[in-house]
């Protein structure tokens, strides 16, 4: 009966913030205008199609609300740059002549679909597992804290601040808070914790050394917002860090754990069976885990070299230019997935099974 | 710098692992292969939904059959990944329809300015195949998971029954959903700073809804979406397969 009022709660709660942020116009202050008619007019290029649009929209907030409003728009059948307007699209606009004239359009209202798949995760992630679910959302909400709170300390000293030192510092700072919200206070995960942060140093410190020595070659070019970072070199190892942090976090809080299982069901269990059963775990995990960054992560390359090949560039060459930076990213997490499985293992070993001697 | 790193990987992944390693290596760089063939050939036009489905199940078969070997545990992981992957190519396809996501935004008219625009082709489809790909790796991981965790409670107390199978199932599923959502929380926001430093003066009413944050967050969702769904998909699956496994064995 108490679980059924929860997911009525649930149900109505959702609904009401899908129906929120259909509705949020007054929360913004750039005008927004929702699209009522298209008329279109095709034109054929020598390559594709493209459409000169006079868009026809009511503006929904501010001093001008329910003005009728008339805007051009240039649309093209691939839209690599263009924004592709339709019927009840709602955009932003910057008007000017007392809301009679639009100049130009800013860009598209997009909040509600993130917070409609954000109400599909929640709901889902409550119904399929409910404790554990909280305490992932809760973590997963300190997390985007603490992100946000380093990027606000970041960009306001970036002239002053190493990115890499604060970054290292925050990492250790999600490491402890993210295992320490999901598993309680334990032995469990006093020792994930230190395995994790040890084997983090260790990891990112042989994936720089090796960037150092070896890395003349890496051409940061195509970095993307290069313009606005001064310290690209660093900014390219923060983002090794953090890709492999969650899976090195992932790898110690499975080996301590299933250590911590062993230990309590056979408390005079050696330590040659732990280390060998450790290893029979982590087969199972190393596999699936570089998948997971391999796919997660390369499939970003993929607009970018597909444009580039598009306009006739040589595979190889587009590979390189726009892939390299990623796999060497993906490569280095790889190595750290597979370097934290012997650190975390001797090191819980050390801590769960060294106060029963 | 790539050969290097590989050479790395591929020594540890022989120390630690031995034959499993370097089948594990071979996999990775079959993968590796698989997505930039289908970048060939989506850019050669063809359709890039349709070969993104190929795709995730090519993936799918070498991380199962040819990583973890064809068994009963692989083979209920398959089914239940099939099943998930309707879902999300469902529910991808209308989010991307819908929320305008395609192409790039202003803030790469330096990595694309060279570029024509005009490539007759719908980018809607190439950024609802990126995120199909995406979302295959981490729907294959928790699905093994579940399944292997599965099949050793099954082999531990034979006389379980179906439902405190499916169960345990859960219950493990439960466990790995945190360290999933993490491990994919920070793949994918590690590449982000940069935006935020881009559009540091911006009010926030813009980030939210420009087009590069929508684009990776919905990716980010997306991850999560499956790597939940898939957990009592497989559970269930699962339970019925290897339950009935073991009463042909009794017989």
């Amino acid at each position: 009966m108490k679980l059924r009022i929860k997911l009525i709660l649930l149900f109505a709660l959702s609904i009401t913030s899908i129906i929120f942020v259909y509705n949020d116009y007054f929360l913004y202050s750039t005008p927004i205008v929702k699209i009522t008619n298209i008329e279109e007019e095709k034109h054929d290029n020598i390559k594709e199609e493209y459409y000169n649009q006079i868009i026809t929209g009511i503006i929904q907030n501010g001093k001008y609300k329910d003005n009728v409003i008339e805007i051009k728009n240039k649309t093209s059948k691939s839209g690599v740059y263009d924004e592709q307007i339709h019927k009840n699209t709602e955009i932003f606009v910057e008007l000017s002549n007392n809301g009679t004239i639009a100049n130009s359009i800013i860009g598209i209202k997009r909040d509600k679909y993130i917070v409609i798949l954000l109400v599909i995760f929640i709901d889902l992630i409550l119904t399929v597992s409910n404790k554990k679910g909280i305490k992932s959302l809760l973590s997963l909400l300190v997390n985007i804290i603490i992100s946000i709170i380093s990027i606000i300390i970041f960009k306001n000293n970036y002239k002053s601040i190493n990115i890499l030192i604060l970054y290292l510092l925050v990492a250790v700072l999600f490491i402890i808070l993210s295992l320490y919200i999901t598993n309680g206070k334990s032995k469990k995960t006093l020792s994930a914790i230190i395995s994790s942060i040890i084997s983090l140093l260790i990891s990112f410190s042989l994936s720089f050394l090796i960037i150092k020595l070896f890395g003349k070659d890496i051409s940061f070019w195509t970095m993307e917002y290069i313009e606005v970072i001064y310290d690209y070199e660093n900014f390219f190892y923060v983002s090794i860090l953090l890709c492999g942090l969650g899976a090195i976090m992932d790898i110690s809080i499975t080996i301590s754990s299933a250590l911590n299982e062993l230990i309590e069901k056979n408390p005079k269990i050696k330590v040659p069976i732990l280390i060998k059963s450790g290893k029979e775990i982590c087969k199972d995990i190393v596999g699936t885990m570089n998948h997971v960054m391999l796919y997660t992560c390369y499939s970003s390359i993929i607009p970018i070299v597909f444009l580039a090949l598009r306009n006739g560039m040589i595979i190889a060459n587009a590979i390189s230019f726009y892939g390299n930076l990623e796999l060497i990213t993906i490569l280095t997490a790889c190595i750290s997935i597979v370097l934290a499985i012997p650190i975390s293992l001797y090191i819980s070993i050390y801590i769960l099974k060294g106060g029963r001697k | 710098m790539i050969t290097i790193l590989s050479m790395i990987l591929f020594f540890l992944l022989l120390i630690t692992g031995k034959s499993r390693g370097t089948k594990t290596f071979v996999t990775f760089f079959l993968s590796t292969f698989l997505i930039i063939t289908y970048i060939i050939l989506i850019s050669l036009g063809m359709n890039a939904i349709i070969l993104a489905l190929i795709v995730c199940i090519l993936a799918s078969c070498i991380s199962l059959f040819m990583l973890n070997g064809y068994n009963l545990k692989t083979l209920s992981s398959f089914i239940s990944i099939m099943i998930v992957l309707v879902f999300i190519t469902i529910l991808t396809y209308t989010i991307g329809k819908l929320s305008n996501i395609q192409g790039f935004s202003s803030d790469s008219v330096e990595t694309i300015g060279a570029f024509s625009y005009l490539i007759n082709y719908d980018m809607t489809k190439v950024i609802i195949g990126m995120y199909l790909i995406c979302v295959i790796g981490t729907i294959i991981d928790t699905s093994i998971s579940v399944s292997s965790s599965m099949n050793e409670v099954l082999e531990n107390n034979p006389k379980i029954n179906e439902k405190e199978l499916y169960k345990s199932g859960m219950n493990v599923g439960g466990d790995i959903l945190s360290t999933t959502i993490n491990t994919l929380f920070f793949a994918i926001i590690s590449s982000f700073i940069g935006f935020f430093m881009w559009h540091r003066n911006s009010p926030i009413e813009n980030i939210i809804n420009h087009k590069v944050f929508t684009q990776t967050v919905i990716e980010l969702l997306l991850s999560f979406i499956a790597s939940i769904l898939i957990i009592p998909i497989t559970s269930y699956i699962s339970s019925k397969i290897l339950y009935k496994k073991d009463l042909i064995k009794d017989e």
